[in-house]
């Protein structure tokens, strides 16, 4: 940072959507910081997304509602978009631009730190491989997430991904090791008392002291949701690896992300992609999800757990898609269990976790979990054929052991997945109600576990 | 009168006794199963009110932790509020003490060599000499003394309020750069609050 400031141009030569472009423009550098100022002296924050042949053109993050040719001046910096960092961010509160919105002061910044990140050099990186217990059944016990994976959540329109979000943000823990654990969470887009659930949420629980929220709220400009993810991706990196945190970062609702790229793409007249995002939503949205993971030497991690809701619950838009693409897996949740009204409506089926078999077992979480993961997946899976062979046949029409699957099926949603939004379960509890569930069928049907661990933990009803 | 066989007398008394006899070792059979499911019940639920009693207190101390953690983190955050707050305060004070010292420093000596510099800092950055200069009416005497040294330069006749400096407009009107104390104070007040913070000894 220098004393020197930045020239102000004052000829504007047309104002299109959230860009303004500014003639006459000397020296602008690509992603150089913008201060719009307005006839009546507001200031709004924007960067320069292109220069050449004189003109600069600047997305404005805060709209370009209220500004006119004649009066609109346009300040250049001089520098990147930054974003102040210190030990002190633990436990507040900030706008989608980073600025605080906890009624506090600018916390004292020990560095300012570009929001775009630096890229992880490959060879650096470090395989995820450490168990994060996030409380929650169905993740830690199927679709296990470890310190450094980025994992995110599919769901859909009005489901209950918030409270998930929430829950995991509050009950999330490392466990077997001192080191401090922070969580970091970006609300993009989402309605005012989701936000204000988020925060009274980590407030009430004492989970705030540990966590910095980033709320970007539905009324805020949508082009500010550009810059939210990576604000909150620049002060999780900072945590992790110059503090020596495992920082989970949650951004909800990514979807958003992607529509503001869209409105921004559109105002630029590029040429669109699959439903009218750009042809460079992939090379985007891999800018922000490639930001998790561990480096070799550093003690710290950055998880991500994104959250998109899948417009009309559709696995093949653009977003879920290409999202699939750079994540190691995916949590869907199923618009049928959350008719049915169970919490949190995981399809378990549809859900994996790539890195779970590294995070678990013997020294991670216990011995017998990935063979008992596996055996009530199986046994769902046919609890999910019986239940459709029954749906014709009707139950008379079942065999003895169907009716044990079905059984099966029934404790595995009311008992397993089935969870109180302040229910806090250990792995330990987690893996007793898998062997519950397991022992629902004879011994004869355990076909993917121990002879050993059966002996052990198999208890016949 | 009432003469009975003394057979049928007897007989009725050993089939009383009988009946007696079976009923009486039928309900001791009774009690004794009773008993015994009795004590097999209790025995039964023996472990079943263990692991009761277990959940019970595993639940009550897992509330109590999470009553702990809620109570302790916002005492924590309380305090932490608290603290920003009497800083902010501080470096507050810090600050219009030296702004105050600002205005009223001694425009002589160096001060003109300062308009100077940043006269020229301003001529490099917009790219032309061409320029109109703007002050505050305290330094409209050294600035327009300075600006004999810039062939190119004039002059405004409007005043700002500032505490000192300069803003520097290009003649044509489209360029601004400003060069004020105001706003080299403003960008660098993050690094300035850091470094008063340091002095309470805070992010040391």
């Amino acid at each position: 940072m220098t004393a020197e400031g930045g020239v102000q141009y004052s000829k504007i030569a047309e104002i299109k959507g959230p860009l303004v472009i500014v003639d006459d423009v000397e020296n602008a550098a690509f992603d150089e910081l913008v201060e719009v100022e307005t006839k009546e002296g507001e200031r709004r924050l924007g960067k320069v997304l292109e220069v050449g042949n004189g003109k600069a053109i600047v997305q404005v993050f805060e709209g370009t509602t209220g500004l006119s040719i004649a009066a609109t001046n346009a300040k250049f910096v001089g520098k990147v978009m930054e974003m102040p960092v210190s030990r002190e961010v633990l436990g507040r509160v900030f706008d989608g631009l980073g600025r605080p919105k906890d009624g506090l002061p600018d916390p004292i910044a020990d560095r300012f730190i570009d929001i775009n990140g630096e890229p992880m050099n490959p060879e650096q990186r470090e395989y995820p491989k450490d168990f994060i217990q996030t409380g929650v059944s169905v993740i830690d016990g199927m679709i296990t997430l470890v310190r450094g994976q980025k994992l995110p959540i599919f769901s859909g329109s009005g489901m209950s991904h918030n409270l998930l979000a929430a829950q995991i943000a509050r009950q999330a823990s490392v466990i077997g090791t001192q080191d401090d654990f922070a969580v970091v969470f970006a609300a993009i887009g989402v309605q005012y008392n989701e936000a204000e659930y988020f925060r009274r949420s980590l407030e009430e629980s004492g989970a705030l002291k540990r966590s910095v929220l980033f709320l970007n709220t539905a009324d805020d400009p949508a082009i500010e949701r550009i810059i939210t993810p990576r604000v909150a991706l620049t002060v999780a990196e900072y945590l992790a690896f110059e503090l020596g945190m495992h920082v989970l970062v949650i951004l909800t609702d990514m979807t958003n992300y992607a529509e503001a790229l869209r409105e921004i793409s559109a105002a630029r007249e590029e040429v669109p992609g699959r439903k009218g995002y750009p042809g460079y939503l992939y090379t985007d949205l891999s800018t922000i999800y490639e930001r998790a993971g561990k480096l070799n030497g550093k003690k710290g991690s950055v998880t991500q757990v994104p959250i998109l809701s899948m417009p009309s619950d559709d696995i093949t838009h653009p977003i879920p898609d290409l999202t699939g693409y750079i994540t190691e897996g995916q949590i869907v949740l199923g618009r049928d269990l959350f008719r049915q009204g169970v919490y949190p409506p995981v399809n378990i089926l549809m859900s994996l976790s790539r890195l779970m078999k590294d995070g678990i077992g013997e020294g991670s979480t216990r011995a017998d979990h990935g063979e008992i993961s596996n055996q009530v997946y199986d046994a769902y899976s046919r609890a999910q054929e019986v239940r459709a062979l029954a749906g014709i046949v009707g139950k008379a029409g079942l065999t003895e052991i169907d009716l044990k699957y079905m059984d099966v099926g029934d404790v595995f949603e009311n008992e397993f997945l089935s969870q109180a939004t302040d229910e806090n379960r250990t792995i330990e509890e987690t893996l007793g109600i898998l062997w519950k569930i397991v022992s629902k069928l004879p011994k004869n049907e355990i076909t993917k576990i121990k002879d050993k661990y059966v002996e052990q933990y198999y208890k016949e009803e | 009168m009432d003469e009975r066989h003394p057979l049928a007398s007897n007989s009725l008394e050993v089939t009383i006794d009988k009946i007696l006899k079976n009923t009486e070792n039928d309900v001791l059979s009774n009690i004794k199963t009773a008993l015994d499911d009795s004590q097999q019940n209790l025995d039964d639920s023996v472990p079943k009110l263990e692991a009761e009693y277990d959940k019970i207190l595993s639940d009550g101390k897992k509330e109590a932790e999470k009553i702990e953690k809620q109570i302790m983190g916002s005492a924590d955050i309380e305090a932490r509020n608290k603290q920003l707050m009497a800083l902010e305060d501080a470096v507050d004070k810090v600050f219009s003490k030296a702004l105050d010292q600002i205005a009223n420093a001694d425009r002589s000596g160096d001060y003109s060599n300062l308009i100077k510099t940043m006269i020229e800092e301003a001529t490099q950055i917009l790219g032309t000499s061409e320029i109109t200069v703007t002050t505050n009416a305290k330094d409209k005497d050294v600035v327009q003394s300075t600006l004999s040294q810039f062939p190119g330069a004039e002059m405004s006749p409007d005043t700002i309020d500032c505490l000192g400096g300069i803003v520097v407009k290009s003649k044509d009107g489209a360029m601004t750069f400003d060069n004020t104390i105001d706003a080299r104070i403003e960008r660098l007040k993050p690094l300035i609050r850091k470094e008063i913070a340091s002095k309470f000894g805070v992010g040391e």
